[in-house]
């Protein structure tokens, strides 16, 4: 039985918040024992759930009290936290990301009680275009001649191998044949066969980024080599929740197609050779649509699919990726990895403690993360640490160990980051003698252990 | 899709009790039984690690190997949890008491032979018998089969669970997996608990508008 009951009561719990937005409101506390709290923390976050793996994320942390409560005692705490700017709060099949204030009490030796409020977030603000990576939306010619390329090499060298093992048995070719021909065939019937009849097809988005509310705009054009009649042309809207669940040979891949929308851009029809075909793609976006979002193993993606459908020979198709995201109606915005990078860049003589505070506060959000591991990976430091324990096997091809070294796993001081010190052999009895006292170094960040969650510091021998 | 809009009106769940949880949750809603590991791993007193000792946990997948480690794991403080991933280097193993390794049947030879010499307390989760190359360096291993045997009380117990954790308001009831609904699961999918929790997540979620009484079966 929890020694004290917590309860959160926001100021405007039906209220619709935008990024960055303050959300204010009051924790309760029902003291029944008298109890040591060592921190009531409360915190904005965000969490998916459904059929993929979980991802979380922290945006705004504060301690409201830590002391002693007494029995009987019912204290109250007004907080003020800031709202994250990303992702939205969405509600799909498989996929949802609920947006809460948390708060926990941490009572030594006992289980901690929690107590948490959902609220609604969506975007006010559109994204920075900076933080959007970029879509590749067709190969290109460079990399379509490395395919090509490639693909002859092969041939030539499965009819070499196929003479020769013919040669030695003549067994070793057909089995070889029933593995390698389907497959060669169904590249054939992918990519080549479509583009014997179609010539080279143009298939380009003039808009990958667009709001809910806004028009998708493609263009689509051919010039067929030979003459032939095709059963139509039509392009597909289409939205999916792709999500991940489990791991390693678990790993299993869900999808789920919410909307398909369909145009018919040209009905059935015979075309002639070298008659050119050009279409122009317009997709009215519903204003209420969901936005593109990539959160680990759980992702909402857009695209146009693009099909000449024709009869008895394999259909031309493509797929044209593209974002939806809030639009410019609502001001300016930056993601909270690129406010925090902006941070560290301009600190230049920041602290180990001020950057593992940054991780610290970053630590349940994984992109959010690699940004800043990657912005300090290189950067040499003063820290002081607790060491927890040596490595049994730090992994041979663990390419930052020290040879004769050791790897050893350590937490920063304040805030408790969890380390991986990659130590020199004659830095072993200084560890060593350390026990549980802090232990002072000087180390480089080398990079983030992901399945253990550490930021991996190599030791600079003294 | 407004996200304001409340799911499952009647029944008083927050979420889909039967996505993915975290590793935390797994191991906090799972029905363990931790007296034949700790039987044969710690000494009378229950305060002490016994040397060269092993647990293993055999089955097939999605029989709840994983959750019986995961649990394990948040139970002993000092214990270590090492998922070794199949298709890539096997990653660092740090010294605990007691070294949990999952999927150990992935564990490269020199690799096992050197976890095997330091004498670790071990709990291991494997679809193979590892239980000939620990003998070999004076390990006493216990082997527990998982996934032969579940009963509908035992599947009914887990699932309601899991509901329970996905309870919305504190103080309202939830519903709950009646033994009869239990025994069909079984009857369909065997011990396949992966397999239930998946085909129980698309029912639910297809009354994620409903008022009614929560159905769990076809």
């Amino acid at each position: 039985m929890a020694k004290c009951d917590l309860s959160i009561e926001l100021d405007e719990p039906d209220r619709v918040y935008g990024g960055g937005d303050k959300i204010t409101g009051t924790v309760h506390v029902v003291v029944d024992a008298n109890v040591k709290c060592k921190g009531l923390d409360v915190q904005t976050n965000w969490r998916t759930h459904g059929r993929g793996n979980i991802a979380s994320g922290t945006r705004d942390s504060i301690t409201l009290f830590s002391g002693e409560w007494t029995a009987g005692q019912n204290p109250s705490y007004r907080f003020e936290l800031v709202v994250p700017d990303w992702p939205p709060s969405y509600h799909g099949g498989y996929i949802n990301i609920d947006h809460c204030v948390h708060v926990r009490a941490k009572i030594p030796w006992a289980f901690d009680p929690k107590a948490s409020r959902d609220y609604v977030m969506r975007p006010n603000r559109p994204m920075d275009s900076d933080a959007i990576p970029a879509q590749s939306t067709e190969v290109s010619g460079c990399v379509g001649y490395v395919v090509a390329a490639v693909f002859i090499g092969f041939l030539v060298f499965f009819c070499g191998g196929m003479a020769a093992a013919f040669a030695a048995n003549p067994i070793i070719p057909i089995v070889g044949s029933v593995i390698v021909l389907p497959i060669f065939g169904f590249i054939a019937a992918r990519y080549y066969l479509p583009k014997f009849l179609l010539g080279n097809v143009e298939c380009e988005l003039s808009t990958p980024i667009v709001s809910p509310g806004g028009v998708i705009e493609a263009r689509l054009a051919f010039q067929p080599r030979r003459g032939s009649a095709i059963n139509g042309i039509t392009a597909a809207l289409v939205g999916s929740e792709v999500c991940v669940s489990g791991s390693g040979s678990n790993r299993t891949t869900h999808t789920n197609k919410f909307f398909d929308e369909s145009q018919l851009l040209q009905e059935a029809t015979r075309l002639q050779a070298g008659s050119r075909q050009e279409f122009d793609l317009k997709f009215q976006v519903p204003s209420d649509v969901p936005y593109s979002f990539d959160l680990s193993d759980n992702d909402l993606r857009w695209q146009v699919d693009v099909r000449v459908d024709i009869p008895r020979w394999p259909d031309w198709t493509r797929s044209l990726k593209l974002l939806i995201l809030p639009g410019e109606e609502a001001g300016h915005a930056a993601q909270p990895a690129a406010d925090q990078q902006a941070d560290l860049d301009a600190a230049s003589e920041i602290t180990f403690a001020e950057t593992a505070s940054h991780i610290w506060s970053s630590r349940e959000d994984d992109e959010q993360l690699e940004t800043l591991v990657a912005a300090v990976t290189g950067m040499t430091f003063n820290l002081e640490t607790i060491i927890e324990r040596r490595l049994l096997y730090a992994g041979d091809e663990d390419p930052h160990l020290y040879p004769d070294g050791y790897a050893v796993w350590a937490r920063h001081t304040d805030p408790p980051l969890p380390l991986v010190l990659y130590v020199p052999h004659d830095l072993a009895d200084e560890f060593e003698q350390a026990g549980r006292d802090p232990w002072s170094c000087r180390g480089t960040i080398v990079g983030w252990d992901h399945q253990h969650r550490r930021l991996q510091v190599k030791v600079l021998a003294q | 899709m407004d996200p304001s809009i409340l799911r499952w009106p009647g029944a008083n769940l927050c979420r889909n009790p039967f996505g993915e949880l975290t590793r935390q949750e797994r191991a906090e809603l799972a029905i363990v039984d931790l007296e034949p590991v700790l039987s044969h791993l710690t000494d009378a007193n229950r305060d002490r690690w016994l040397p060269r000792r092993a647990y293993q946990f055999i089955g097939e997948c999605g029989r709840g190997k994983t959750t019986h480690m995961l649990t394990l794991h948040q139970r002993f403080e000092d214990s270590v949890y090492v998922y070794l991933p199949e298709d890539e280097p096997c990653p660092a193993i740090p010294l605990g008491s007691p070294l949990l390794i999952d999927e150990a049947q992935r564990l490269p030879r020199r690799v096992l032979r050197r976890v095997a010499e330091s004498g670790s307390t071990l709990i291991l989760g494997t679809h193979r018998d590892l239980s000939r190359p620990l003998r070999r360096h004076d390990y006493e291993v216990v082997t527990h089969r998982i996934g032969l045997t579940l009963s509908p009380a035992k599947l009914a117990t887990m699932l309601n669970r899991r509901i329970a954790a996905s309870r919305r308001d504190p103080d309202a009831p939830v519903p709950s997996l009646s033994l009869e609904v239990a025994g069909e699961l079984t009857r369909r999918f065997g011990t396949d608990i992966r397999g239930i929790e998946s085909y129980l997540y698309d029912i639910v979620q297809s009354q994620v508008e409903h008022h009614g009484e929560m159905r769990f079966i076809d």
